[in-house]
């Protein structure tokens, strides 16, 4: 249901960005000149009213207003992460983001932080594979302030020398403790072994770092943080009026556009290898991680795999990997599944971790569920308790606002819709045994299924 | 007077409370007790129809006998089993059929059982946690799910402890700082334990600690007292107090260090070295006072970014990647005070040791300013605003406290009461617990010979 409401609009003093380590100066909201209403669709949902309004610096905000507890949030999410490195260069989205909260305008690290902590506020950025995005949590009655200091870093952002080395510092001590970390190996072996030629399986190396300059970084952050075709969401004690100057104010600075190179998706192979990818590390117990192609959510197989999935991998105890391989057989402490419907890379993975003795057994009881499922599929009884959790457990999702934040960003960044969550239920109750064992038919092949061990496995043969 | 912030396990949740803006009072968690001896506690967040159901038994990896380690953790996995009226396995199917998520923990001072649901059913957990509660089967079939899960347990254990060089000194560590007290040995247990637990080892852990009266309802949102107290009634009203539960728990005050002592470990999947000092601390149910001085001390001497130890060591003397501090302040009996970092390449654990203990005894005798004093109490309570958002660590805030033996009033005291910490106590507090007359455990993690 979409309702109209218009608000008048508070208007906004111009933000003073600079905080000078002492506490930030209380912006001022109500020193207005005249600004025209601010128009605001309420969308009244089921799981959570969210208010959608253009600010009128043109920014499109999506708002749930929570008054019960004194805090705000407020994410930004511009499309454009670590695959947006130039070759060579990889790690520079990873800087770009490191130095964000690490001095802006007149502040330094040191006065940066401390603005911060005088406000008991957090503000972040972090550089994923595809998104780059910004959080900033702070309490209500500190925001005009909070986002005063959030326009600096977005405006001004230093990349000054010391936090920069550091950075460095930091990275080298990853590039040497990711050679024992069981998951980054596997996933080493899985992008290697799969797609070794796509910018998904680039790695940050001694020699990329050592071309990164703050002078890149600084460059770099306004290819990424740019105003077109940011996502801006909030959640918390305060009203659409009181935080769109606040947003205005602290995108202000961000160029229009950028250049970015566009992501091919991968395409994973539809037969896997025989044999499993093994990288040896010296630990007791073997990871094993299988991978296989899947699909997006505008393939009509989507939900009856999701919903698929819980039953396969993806419902706990409730799933057959784990009634088999932890119930029944004592093989591990836990055996999973998702799908990842990302258009760039859909795929359908899992795995677990077992001790070296038992890593063949393993693997073996996954291709024989799998297999399973094509010969026999789901019964009527594993659908119907797939979907009452599916369904039943939707609102568990609705409990805070850490959670609707995250929530509303991802069907933002998907492209879902406004009602997608009202929506949502109903595609799963739509979902019946037959989609489900077509489904399970097509994707569940265990041959579609590259497998990977990180460890000392024993009685294993060898990709 | 008695002040308290808290912890479930090893996880610190920081405090609840108050800033300028006191929760509502429709907010304020209440609590009563059943005939039964059963302690309810009603936590409201009315924002979304959820509820979070917890248990919380007053028995821990601490009151467990010697030889059998590891029972009081196992024996929780075992709680998900069958009982007289829920067949093998089928607990867990209920709940997620219900819509319902789940899952339970163990610490050394207590066990917890939880459920999330939509409060529709809230009602139908509370018969489920009831049902286990006193009608419990184990089964005694040598080869059956019994023994099944004492084989997941010690994948646990593999996954948790022993595939982490860095988990392994920490155990090794823990081993000798709390030698001869009941959290000598990991909530886990040892292997060799484990692997010897009976089903009638479960059976007897059982009979002595799981009762009404020995236990704890944790009811966190939308929901009001009233509302709780009929279904609890309900539910958990019927059951039997034992009259078994243990009268005393094992908790004793942690005798000071013996000796000071290096443990090094050294395992080929370490690539990088980390140096850290263990000293005994206090907890905030020995010692309220010194607990809080100590969290606001601590948070200035190595709390984080702004802290004295990182400016010093990391940005001014580029000597380490990371330094922190902090303590182990919310079990019940003392844990240890710990310093750690990682040094820059090229500087040897020795040279970081030196430095970061140089950098302490100047801190220590210049003292502490009264804005970074102010600035890291401040953190300390809004940590608690923050701490509302979620229900989850609400419930598992104030069921911990309880489990404990922390009153309502004295978790809502936190907030107020760490805002009067001065500089002078929170020196002090640090003072006492390094000081130079203190014996201590340097723990080195050190890369396999010939790695380096």
């Amino acid at each position: 249901m979409l309702k109209l409401r218009l608000f008048s609009g508070a208007a906004a003093a111009l933000l003073i960005a600079a905080c000078a380590g002492t506490p930030a100066p209380q912006a001022s909201l109500d020193a207005a000149q005249a600004t025209p209403a601010l128009a605001v669709d309420f969308y009244d949902g089921d799981f959570v009213d969210i208010q959608q309004f253009t600010t009128p610096g043109g920014v499109s905000v999506w708002l749930v207003t929570e008054p019960s507890i004194p805090i705000v949030s407020v994410q930004m999410a511009w499309r454009g992460g670590s695959v947006a490195d130039p070759d060579g260069l990889e790690g520079l989205g990873q800087a770009v983001v490191y130095g964000m909260n690490e001095g802006a305008g007149d502040l330094d690290s040191l006065a940066f932080q401390t603005a911060m902590e005088d406000l008991n506020m957090s503000f972040g950025c972090s550089n994923g594979t595809e998104w780059t995005s910004c959080s900033a949590t702070m309490l209500s009655e500190n925001a005009a302030s909070s986002m005063a200091l959030v326009a600096s870093a977005l405006t001004a952002p230093r990349y000054d020398e010391g936090p920069f080395q550091r950075f460095l510092r930091e990275q080298e001590v990853s590039l040497k403790t990711r050679e024992t970390s069981a998951g980054y190996l596997a996933w080493r072996a899985q992008s290697q072994a799969l797609y070794p030629d796509h910018p998904f399986a680039r790695e940050v190396t001694p020699e990329s770092l050592a071309a990164l300059t703050p002078e890149l970084a600084r460059s770099h952050m306004r290819a990424l943080m740019r105003k077109d075709g940011l996502l801006v969401t909030a959640v918390g004690n305060i009203s659409p009026e009181d935080l769109a100057p606040l947003i205005d104010n602290a995108v202000a600075a961000l160029p229009e556009t950028s250049d970015l190179p566009p992501v091919t998706p991968v395409a994973l192979p539809q037969t896997a290898a025989a044999d499993p990818v093994i990288v040896p590390l010296p630990q007791p117990q073997s990871l094993v991680r299988f991978i296989g192609p899947a699909m997006d959510r505008a393939n009509p197989d989507y939900f009856p795999a999701y919903v698929l999935n819980y039953t396969f991998g993806g419902g706990g105890f409730e799933s057959r990997l784990m009634k088999t391989l932890r119930v029944e057989k004592g093989l591990t402490y836990g055996v999973s599944s998702s799908i990842d419907p990302n258009p760039s890379f859909t795929v359908w993975s899992g795995g677990g971790q077992t001790k070296n003795e038992s890593a063949g057994d393993f693997i073996t009881g996954i291709r024989e569920e799998m297999q399973k499922f094509i010969e026999g599929g789901v019964t009527e009884a594993e659908l119907s308790d797939a979907k009452a959790y599916l369904i039943g457990s939707y609102p568990l999702g609705f409990d805070s606002n850490a959670k609707i934040a995250s929530n509303i960003m991802s069907v933002r960044q998907d492209d879902l819709g406004v009602d997608y969550f009202d929506r949502r239920n109903a595609l799963i109750e739509a979902v019946t045994l037959e989609d489900v064992n077509r489904a399970a038919a097509t994707y569940l092949a265990p041959g579609r299924y590259s497998f990977f061990v990180v460890g000392e496995p024993k009685g294993l043969t060898a990709e | 007077m008695k002040r308290i912030l808290v912890a479930a396990g090893l996880l610190a949740f920081a405090v609840a409370g108050a800033s300028a803006e006191a929760a509502p009072a429709a907010n304020t968690p209440s609590s009563f007790t059943l005939d039964n001896g059963m302690q309810v506690v009603v936590v409201p967040d009315h924002r979304a129809p959820v509820v979070t159901h917890m248990v919380w038994y007053r028995v821990g990896a601490a009151d467990e006998a010697p030889g059998k380690s590891g029972i009081a953790h196992l024996f929780e996995h075992v709680m998900f089993k069958q009982t007289k009226n829920i067949g093998p396995e089928e607990f867990t199917s209920i709940v997620q059929r219900s819509g319902g998520q789940l899952n339970a923990f163990t610490s050394w001072d207590y066990t917890a059982y939880f459920e999330r649901v939509h409060k529709d059913q809230l009602g139908k957990m509370m018969e489920l946690e009831a049902e286990r509660m006193v009608n419990l089967i184990i089964n005694d079939d040598p080869k059956g799910p019994f023994i099944s899960e004492r084989d997941v347990v010690k994948e646990e254990r593999r996954q948790r402890i022993e595939n982490n060089p860095g988990a392994l000194l920490q155990e090794m560590v823990l081993n000798e700082f709390w030698k001869g007290h009941p959290y000598e040995i990991t909530v886990i247990g040892l292997m060799d334990e484990v692997a010897a637990l009976t089903p009638q080892d479960g059976l007897d852990f059982y009979r002595e600690y799981y009762s009404p009266e020995n236990a704890i309802l944790v009811v966190a949102g939308d929901v009001t007292e009233e509302d709780v107290r009929v279904l609890a009634e309900e539910h958990y009203g019927p059951l039997q107090p034992t009259g078994q539960a243990h009268s005393g728990r094992k908790w004793q005050p942690v005798a000071p260090l013996a000796e000071t002592k290096l443990i090094t470990h050294s395992d080929p999947k370490v690539r990088q070295p980390v140096w850290s000092r263990y000293y005994l601390g206090t907890s905030f149910k020995r010692d309220p006072e010194t607990a809080l001085a100590l969290e606001v001390g601590l948070e200035v001497l190595g709390g984080g970014m702004t802290s004295r130890l990182y400016q010093s060591l990391v940005e001014e003397q580029k000597l380490a990647i990371n330094i922190a501090t902090f303590a182990w302040t919310t079990l019940h009996d003392e844990g240890p005070a710990v310093i750690y970092g990682t040094p820059v390449s090229g500087v040897s654990l020795e040279a970081l040791d030196a430095a970061v203990m140089a950098e302490i005894e100047k801190i220590l005798a210049g003292g502490f300013t009264e804005a970074e004093v102010v600035r890291a109490r401040n953190k300390l309570a809004a940590t608690a605003i923050y701490q509302q958002d979620s229900q989850s660590s609400m419930a598992n805030h104030y069921g911990a406290n309880l489990a404990l033996g922390f009153t309502l009033e004295e978790i809502a005291a936190y907030p107020d009461e760490v805002r009067q910490v001065t500089p002078e106590q929170a020196l002090a507090a640090v003072r006492a617990v390094f000081g130079a007359d203190k014996n201590y455990i340097t723990s080195h993690l050190l890369p396999a010979e010939g790695d380096l």
